[in-house]
């Protein structure tokens, strides 16, 4: 059992410290730094949205796009709040009590 | 103290119980599929990626082969390349001992709520999220491990949807320009489509670093 974490723990650090020291130390080329920069924007709606509308189970995979499907409320709720700039904390506060109330009621 | 730390662990608090609820979620499934509760912490903390450890679980209990279980491990964390990628020029200032340990904290919450408050991310604000969601998701795993988990159903309270809904509200503050919107826009439907027909979190990978990459490409690098 220790050798397949030790295994796991190994695979996930090569995953993260290779990139973090090597680009940590020069001086980077503005095309770079644009990339860089656009990371973000496409691995956080790219972690985020699939959880909202893609919904995985033993049957596999489908699409969960109907309007009594409850994360979807939740994510039009955070949206609207995050646009206004609503403290992060009460955003979420939020958006997690829609889903639940609706699931409630679902 | 450098006040990006404390920052950095304000701005995680809207995480902190849903990670702490998965550990206990997490502790408790771990030990009911027959792992040593010293092993549960163990991997908690020596791999302290859940995504991977939910799925590790059980193919552990199925007597799953131990390579199977590695390379599953690795697909599904590829995700960090783009997030030490993104971090890296943040720790130029540090020292080379240090990043070593920074990386093994690499994890998604940190990595929105660093990039959300500053472009190019405050290492100490990474630094002080990290240190919250490690906190949170090991105390979480402590108790889950003897008491099982302590919520049967976190769906049930909503809970599941505090992630997408951190990930969704950190993206909103970037989005600056009519570009950004674009590039969020096209990663979104990417990762939809690939994550019908691939499992884990390819979605992630490969729309993050399709969409990203092309965008560099065609944007102009004054947009950096």
């Amino acid at each position: 059992m220790w050798l397949v974490i030790a295994g796991m723990a190994v695979a996930t650090y090569l995953t993260r410290a290779p990139l973090l020291l090597a680009l940590a130390r020069r001086p980077l080329p503005p095309r770079l730094r644009l990339w860089l920069r656009l990371i973000p924007l496409a691995v956080l709606p790219a972690l985020a949205v699939p959880m909202i509308l893609v919904t995985r189970d033993a049957g596999g995979a489908r699409l969960a796009a109907s309007l009594g499907h409850p994360p979807l409320w939740g994510a039009v709720v955070v949206l609207a709040l995050a646009a206004r700039r609503v403290n992060l904390l009460v955003t979420v506060g939020v958006g997690v009590a829609v889903v639940a109330i609706l699931r409630a009621l679902g | 103290m450098p006040s990006g730390v404390r920052e950095g662990i304000i701005a995680s608090l809207a995480l902190v119980p849903s990670v702490f609820v998965y550990g206990t979620v997490f502790g408790g499934l771990a030990v009911q599929a027959g792992l040593q509760p010293l092993e549960v912490l163990g991997m908690s903390i020596f791999v302290f990626a859940g995504a991977s450890q939910f799925v590790a679980v059980p193919m552990l209990a199925a007597g799953a082969p131990a390579l199977a279980i590695i390379v599953t491990t690795y697909v599904i964390n590829m995700r960090h390349y783009l997030m030490a990628a993104t971090l890296a020029p943040s720790f130029r200032a540090f020292p080379r001992r240090w990043l070593t340990l920074v990386a093994h904290v690499i994890n998604d919450e940190s990595f929105a709520v660093a990039v959300s408050r500053r472009n190019p991310p405050d290492p100490w604000v990474f630094i002080g999220s990290a240190a919250a969601v490690f906190s949170a998701f090991l105390a979480g795993v402590s108790v889950g491990t003897p008491l099982g988990g302590l919520v049967a159903d976190p769906a049930r309270w909503g809970l599941d949807f505090a992630f997408p809904a951190v990930f969704l509200a950190l993206v909103a503050l970037q989005l600056r320009r009519r570009a950004d919107w674009l590039v969020a826009f096209v990663a979104a439907v990417a990762a939809v489509a690939v994550a019908l027909v691939l499992p884990g979190t390819w979605h992630v990978v490969i729309a993050g670093s399709v969409v990203s990459t092309a965008a560099a490409f065609v944007l102009s690098p004054q947009d950096a």
